[in-house]
């Protein structure tokens, strides 16, 4: 049923976008007017889905620069009108690019980070490389930056991040005769390279053998991040800043695929995985039907707002830790430096918006420590700057502070304009690997073919 | 030049709106198409000429024989249901069951699907070939031990072959039912005082007397289904994998999902050219010339 509905939604914003094409023009909002005492400007900001702290912060941090405006006299007051997206993040982008075209673009932007090579190259935003300097991220965890970078400049004020831990079952693994002493030490041993990916793959294999779990594995059923972190394991590359452009790494690809392959004829995952419902993957993880899970830190979220547990229905928090652990991905060599990504927001500011300093103002408001804190706790993720660890209320949970340290272990996708093509391209090669469509040989093959066509000269192929 | 005004003033208000929207809504997206074609814009979407580039990539596209494989069976077959289901369906109704009203309750249950919105007819389908164990498909199944398939992915190109296909028939029912009426009785009444047997009633009297209706339902369901998506992207979204996407559905996903305009339009261009040389060929094939000619009947 949500796929019928993002395809209805699909067809509808085509359909609007064409017509958006087609005109290309249209009048735009006056952002400003005047009212009583002084002069109201509107400022509109949007973001996707249900983490609304990521814009009702704004609202929060308006309110702070009215009192500054107030304090140096100035005959301003903001205001901040939000709004949130219900769909996928391919629509998404589509309703901005409309949106853009018909001069109605939100002057903030809430996004996924590697979206910014396409919003730069087309003109829609504004760089924002004096944030970098600004006190209030002065803090910021210095790899962040990264995520925020194109062409040399910053694109986007970092929002948040999070953590994407394998989450492993407790349960399961009690019943496989594992101490309580073992199944609590598992993240540091991950940490510490001693279990590896093949471990991994071996302890879900004789989960199901014995019947304990009908799967061992279950990852996302749709493209995304979190498959390009294991060409990372396997230590290739997906970008190359100094030529800009999409590195096809073919070893690590290789070893990427051979994975997918393993764990899909050894019959760790389900059989038709890629073509499952979100709900029906919570539902698995949730009700103890996969060992280990390829998820997100904001699924505890996602766990308390939906009824995925067959007799409980929403779980909590506590119950997540009592019966789920999390930990990094494992090393894919013994020894070796264990793995997890990142996919950090960041607000955008749209090259349309008639008010840019006071935007960038608002943006440096809107990373107060308290403010992430709220965000970060409500919705299960982590800050962008150091200061927010010492805040009380993140202090207070015990989850977000469990994995605050899979920071040092991050990696990111690419921001190139091309990227989302490439990863369109290696879900495809997943799938029919999977699915047992093509041989990982086979796969890798098509793979190439696929790109250079896709990419043309955006492409480099390293054997 | 008032006389002219005069003649022209009626012809011109009631034409007059038409005209425009076939140009707003018909000629000026094939323009546009036409010009896209040639450019590689992208998500930043600049007009920049792009010369053949987008055909050269179209040819080098790995996917592309199997998308084109596929559109013509998805075509094929569906319009060989269209027409031959529907044919069947007019008969039926008209010469078979020669009570108006009973009649008339079997087409209208035939076009209950056409007078549903798409999703609607479409969920019946996802809850027809659902692959767990409660879906309609599986719970026959299930009456005779058998395991749940999942139907959309194991034989996605039947799927919407059927779901297609049962839609389109009742097109096809209406025209064939209007023409089998406007046959004159007599000539019925003849070949059964002749000893006519059944088959050559329908070979020798029905068929010749629906061959415009016949040229028209073809041609007409042709070109909907060439470029028609939306049931095939309700049901299956083309997947799993390629392995039933269409080139109309491979036109959007590739100007909408990957955000590359330019070789969409190329591709929707492609569509465009072999809707006309079809048409062509059935205009030629089933002997216009012949048809223009007054009818033999009456």
């Amino acid at each position: 049923m949500k796929k019928m509905r993002k395809r209805i939604a699909i067809l509808l914003s085509a359909l609007l976008m064409a017509m958006g094409v087609l005109s290309g023009c249209g009048k735009s909002d006056s952002s400003s007017e005047s009212e009583g005492n002084g002069k109201i400007v509107t400022i509109k900001a949007q973001t996707i889905g249900a983490e609304v702290t990521r814009v009702e912060n704004l609202k929060k941090a308006a309110e702070k620069l009215n009192q500054e405006l107030k304090e140096q006299g100035k005959d301003i007051q903001v205001k901040v009108e939000t709004s949130s997206f219900d769909g996928s993040t391919d629509e998404y982008a589509k309703q901005f690019m409309l949106a853009f075209r018909s001069k109605k673009a939100p002057d903030i932007y809430t996004t996924g980070h590697e979206n910014i090579g396409w919003l730069a190259d087309g003109n829609y935003i504004l760089p924002l490389d004096e944030l970098k300097q600004s006190k209030a991220y002065t803090d910021v965890f210095p790899p962040l930056w990264e995520a925020a970078t194109y062409k040399g400049h910053i694109w986007g004020a970092l929002q948040d991040t999070e953590a994407r831990p394998v989450f492993y079952n407790k349960d399961v693994l009690r019943k496989l005769g594992w101490s309580e002493e073992e199944i609590n030490s598992l993240p540091e041993k991950v940490k510490n390279g001693e279990f590896t990916l093949e471990d991994m793959t071996k302890v879900a294999e004789e989960a199901v053998k014995k019947g304990l779990v009908p799967y061992g594995i279950i990852h996302r059923p749709v493209e995304g991040p979190d498959f390009h972190v294991m060409v990372y394991n396997f230590g290739g590359t997906l970008y190359d800043p100094k030529e800009n452009k999409i590195v096809l790494d073919k070893t690590a690809v290789k070893k990427q695929l051979d994975y997918y392959d393993e764990i899909a004829q050894k019959k760790l995952i389900p059989k038709n995985l890629t073509q499952m419902e979100w709900s029906n993957i919570h539902k698995t993880v949730v009700n103890g039907k996969a060992l280990f899970y390829y998820g997100g830190i904001w699924n505890v979220f996602n766990w308390g707002q939906d009824n995925f547990h067959e007799k409980l229905g929403k779980v909590d928090e506590k119950w997540v830790n009592e019966h789920l652990g999390m930990m990094l991905i494992p090393a894919a060599e013994k020894g070796g430096k264990p793995i997890t990504l990142s996919h950090p927001f960041v607000y955008t500011v749209s090259a349309q918006t008639k008010h840019p300093e006071l935007v960038k103002r608002l943006l440096e408001l809107v990373a107060d420590p308290a403010l992430q804190a709220k965000h970060d706790v409500e919705t299960f993720h982590l800050p962008v700057t150091k200061n927010v660890l010492d805040d009380p209320t993140f202090k207070a949970n015990q989850t977000l502070n469990s994995v605050a340290y899979m920071t040092n272990y991050t990696t990111f996708l690419p921001n190139h304009n091309g990227f989302p093509q490439y990863s369109k391209a290696i879900f495809n090669a997943i799938q029919a690997v999977e699915l047992g469509k093509k041989t990982p040989e086979q796969a890798l093959q098509d793979l190439e073919t696929q790109l250079k066509n896709d990419l043309g000269d955006q492409l480099k192929i390293v054997e | 030049m008032g006389s002219a005004l005069k003649k022209w003033k009626l012809p011109m208000i009631m034409l007059g709106p038409f005209v425009a929207l076939i140009f707003l809504f018909f000629f000026l997206p094939v323009v546009l198409i036409v010009i896209l074609a040639f450019t590689n814009m992208d998500s930043a979407m600049r007009w920049e000429f792009a010369g053949l580039a987008n055909f050269q990539k179209m040819l080098e596209d790995p996917n592309l024989f199997k998308i084109m494989k596929n559109t013509a069976l998805y075509v094929g077959f569906t319009l060989l249901i269209n027409v031959c289901f529907g044919f069947v369906l007019g008969i039926l109704t008209t010469y078979y069951i020669q009570k108006e009203p009973v009649s008339l309750v079997f087409r209208t249950i035939w076009m209950l699907p056409r007078m549903s919105p798409p999703v609607v007819y479409v969920l019946l389908w996802l809850w027809f070939f659902d692959p767990s164990e409660y879906g309609v498909l599986n719970s026959l199944r299930a009456l005779f031990h058998m395991e749940p398939v999942a139907w959309l992915h194991e034989h996605p190109m039947t799927a919407i072959i059927l779901a297609n296909g049962i839609i389109g028939a009742s097109f096809g029912m209406i025209i064939f039912s209007s023409a089998i009426k406007s046959i004159p009785k007599d000539l019925f009444y003849a070949a059964s005082v002749d000893g006519a047997s059944q088959w050559s009633i329908i070979k020798d009297i029905i068929i010749p007397a629906v061959r415009w209706p016949l040229m028209f339902v073809t041609i007409w369901q042709f070109l909907s289904l060439i470029t028609s998506y939306e049931y095939i992207f309700l049901l299956t979204n083309g997947g799993p994998l390629f392995e039933s996407e269409v080139l109309a559905l491979y036109s959007f996903h590739k100007a909408f999902q990957n955000f590359e305009f330019g070789y969409g339009s190329a591709i929707s261009l492609v569509l465009v050219i072999i809707a006309l040389i079809f048409s062509f060929m059935m205009w030629k094939w089933f002997g216009m010339q012949k048809m223009m000619r007054s009818s033999k009947i009456e």
